[in-house]
């Protein structure tokens, strides 16, 4: 009888870099880190991804997934989310994965897997660079339209004990990177890196901005700036921008696939602190739809564009670790603040259709009756929360690049003008935010002011003497694509309904 | 004879759309009091509105023979009759019911041109559209 279970799997193999080093500098410290990571990060993201934990070793572990997407997804996940939670870390301590993914035939046994397919995942994975992510051609060709991010080849790379070369790519997550790994443009993003241009630290906290050659400029990134540095916006100035950029550092290199809609796996960029609270509703909240919470790590980023002037000065500002809705709230979730008399609004339209035409004054009142309801202090986002969290560490015009593309936002200009009829049925963008730009614009916690002249720069929400007005993001369905950026803003009166806004609700974590 | 064609459409569009059209005294007349046709100006400035035969009130409000403004900056575009006035940085809504604001526009030519909402910020019938009002700002 044959007993062998053999199937075809992707393989992700990982390893730490330097693992006896990092041992052999604090054996007790570093284990713990690495089992806690297994349990925070590697494990619940691998589930995530539809993936099976096969085997963990102190140095790295082994995992197959039926679907070669989601390997390279849980994969780059997995890398941004080390490149964020090292940054807190002095360089030393640092954990740097490099990681392979291979397609391929396996022998499959209760607690391990064996086979060709996981050897070459193993020389792939030795091949990479720390931090980043190596994959066979077999994998490349079924994810290279499916994920939005460059792959760089590297062509046909000879490994031990394989007789056939392996057609080797590394997954770049970021059009920028792209632009680096091929033109050599390294020299300038180490300079801007040295520099203390920390909002690169933030990009990578935030996820995808990550590059193999970055990690280390990363760390050096958060280090206060030498004296007499330039200052991150002069030094950014100096690339010219191309004519679609968005901002002058990140634009210069459009990309069509510039980020790949990962799962908002990113965790806060720390270790010590306790794992972010459960963002799973009480059983009270079941009974009042509450929305489905994403956590958004903290970090530090470059608010603002030079696209219009209220999106200047560009400026830098720090957010906290929150929490913010998947999807824009419903006309059902409202529903239930109108059943129990505590929002005077009474919407129309499909039940799974995000809720238009509030006011902030009725947005107020759902935050209001939510909180009550839940007893979680649920609010408006804040301007700067609202930027950091649709950017999802891009610097792009849109979290997918700087082109407009189709099926990625629906406004007048995407091709798809029409009031949308349910939440989520576009593309998440980094963080896993659904329907952030275009669909309903979503009204902000802050004062409206015309541009960021003496704007807070800790994540706060503007206030200002007369508030009449409040501001709005995302822009519309109704709205061109110049209004759908993520540094675009609009504002309207608080008090008056128009049929394009909408709301997101935040809540501090 | 544009406004009377309207009028006669009007049933029409009534029967495809959810929303129905307000009318507006045949006499009512909206225009802007400043800057006029030409004006050369410096740096921002308070655009006044003017409006007779009809009152200015908040949106939302549905009393007869009322509405509030909408500010048009450098639209070229025609006015879609029936649905409500497009919010973006070229059309301003003024929904509290404001008979003037401070307009702040980049230098160079600019064109003004006010359009009277319904409460639901839908052009009234006939519409109510002011002459565009030319300006220089340095």
């Amino acid at each position: 009888m044959e007993d062998i279970t053999r199937r075809l799997a992707a393989i992700v193999m990982a390893d730490i870099v330097g693992y006896s080093r990092l041992m052999g500098a604090d054996e007790r410290g570093t284990h713990q880190r690495v089992q806690r990571l297994l349990r925070e990060l590697i494990e619940p993201t691998i589930t995530e991804h539809r993936g099976r934990l096969v085997k963990q070793r102190g140095d790295g572990f082994l995992s197959m997934f039926d679907s070669p997407v989601e390997a390279v997804r849980c994969a780059i996940v997995i890398q941004q989310s080390m490149v964020s939670r090292n940054l807190d870390l002095p360089n030393e301590q640092a954990i740097r994965f490099r990681i392979g993914v291979n397609l391929g035939d396996v022998i499959v046994e209760a607690d391990d897997i064996y086979g060709e397919g996981v050897n070459v995942a193993a020389r792939l994975e030795q091949l990479a660079e720390p931090g980043n992510i190596y994959i066979s051609g077999g994998i490349y060709e079924q994810v290279r339209y499916k994920l939005v991010c460059g792959f760089q080849s590297l062509g046909d790379r000879r490994v031990k004990n394989i007789s056939d070369p392996v057609p080797t790519y590394r997954v770049l997550p970021d059009p920028a990177s792209v632009n680096n790994a091929t033109t050599g443009r390294k020299k300038f993003w180490y300079g801007l890196a040295a520099a203390g241009v920390t909002s690169f630290g933030v990009a990578f906290a935030t996820g995808s901005f990550w590059h193999p050659g970055w990690v280390n400029s990363a760390i050096t990134a958060v280090a206060p700036p030498p004296s007499g540095a330039p200052v991150p916006l002069a030094a950014a100035d100096k690339p010219v921008p191309p004519p679609d950029g968005d901002r002058p550092a990140a634009a210069g290199h459009v990309l069509e696939a510039a980020v790949i809609p990962v799962r908002p796996q990113i965790e806060p960029p720390r270790i010590a602190p306790p794992p972010v609270a459960p963002v799973a509703p009480s059983p009270t909240a079941a009974t009042i739809g509450e929305p489905d919470m994403l956590p958004i790590p903290g970090g530090h980023f470059l608010m603002g564009s030079n696209g219009d002037m209220s999106e200047q000065p560009i400026h830098g500002v720090t957010v906290r670790p929150f929490l913010l809705a998947k999807y824009p709230i419903t006309v059902r979730q409202w529903q239930d603040c109108t059943r129990a008399k505590a929002c005077v609004y009474q919407p129309s339209g499909n039940d799974d259709a995000p809720v238009t035409n509030v006011s902030w004054d009725d947005a107020h009142q759902f935050v209001t009756w939510l909180s009550e309801a839940t007893h979680r202090s649920y609010r408006l986002p804040t301007e700067a929360e609202w930027e950091y969290a649709a950017r999802g560490g891009t610097e792009t015009r849109y979290w997918w690049g700087n082109v407009m593309k189709p099926g990625f936002a629906v406004c007048k200009g995407c091709g798809n003008a029409v009031t949308p009829m349910k939440v989520g049925t576009g593309l998440p963008n980094p963080f896993g935010l659904y329907d952030i730009s275009g669909g309903v614009a979503e009204w902000m916690e802050d004062c409206w002011v015309k541009d960021y002249s003496g704007a807070p720069a800790d994540g706060s929400a503007r206030r200002s003497a007369t508030c009449g007005e409040h501001v709005l993001r995302g822009g519309s369905w109704n709205n061109g694509q110049d209004d759908i950026r993520s540094a675009s803003r609009d504002y309207y009166n608080a008090s008056v309904r128009y049929p394009t806004h909408g709301i997101r609700v935040a809540r501090s974590s | 004879m544009v406004t009377r064609r309207m009028m006669l459409a009007s049933p029409l569009i009534l029967s495809t759309s959810a929303l129905g059209k307000t009318t507006a005294p045949q006499d009512a007349y909206l225009y802007i009091i400043w800057p006029t046709d030409g004006t050369h100006i410096k740096g921002a400035f308070w655009c006044r509105f003017g409006l007779r035969g009809m009152g200015v009130t908040h949106a939302g409000d549905k009393t007869p023979n009322t509405g509030h403004h909408h500010l048009l900056i450098d639209i070229d575009e025609p006015l879609e009759p029936d649905v409500p006035i497009p919010s973006d940085k070229k059309h301003l809504h003024f929904g509290t019911g404001q008979t003037e604001a401070r307009i702040d526009l980049p230098p160079g030519p600019h064109t003004l041109q006010l359009v009277l909402g319904d409460a639901d910020h839908i052009p009234f019938d006939p519409p109510l559209v002011s002459k565009k009002v030319r300006i220089i700002v340095s």
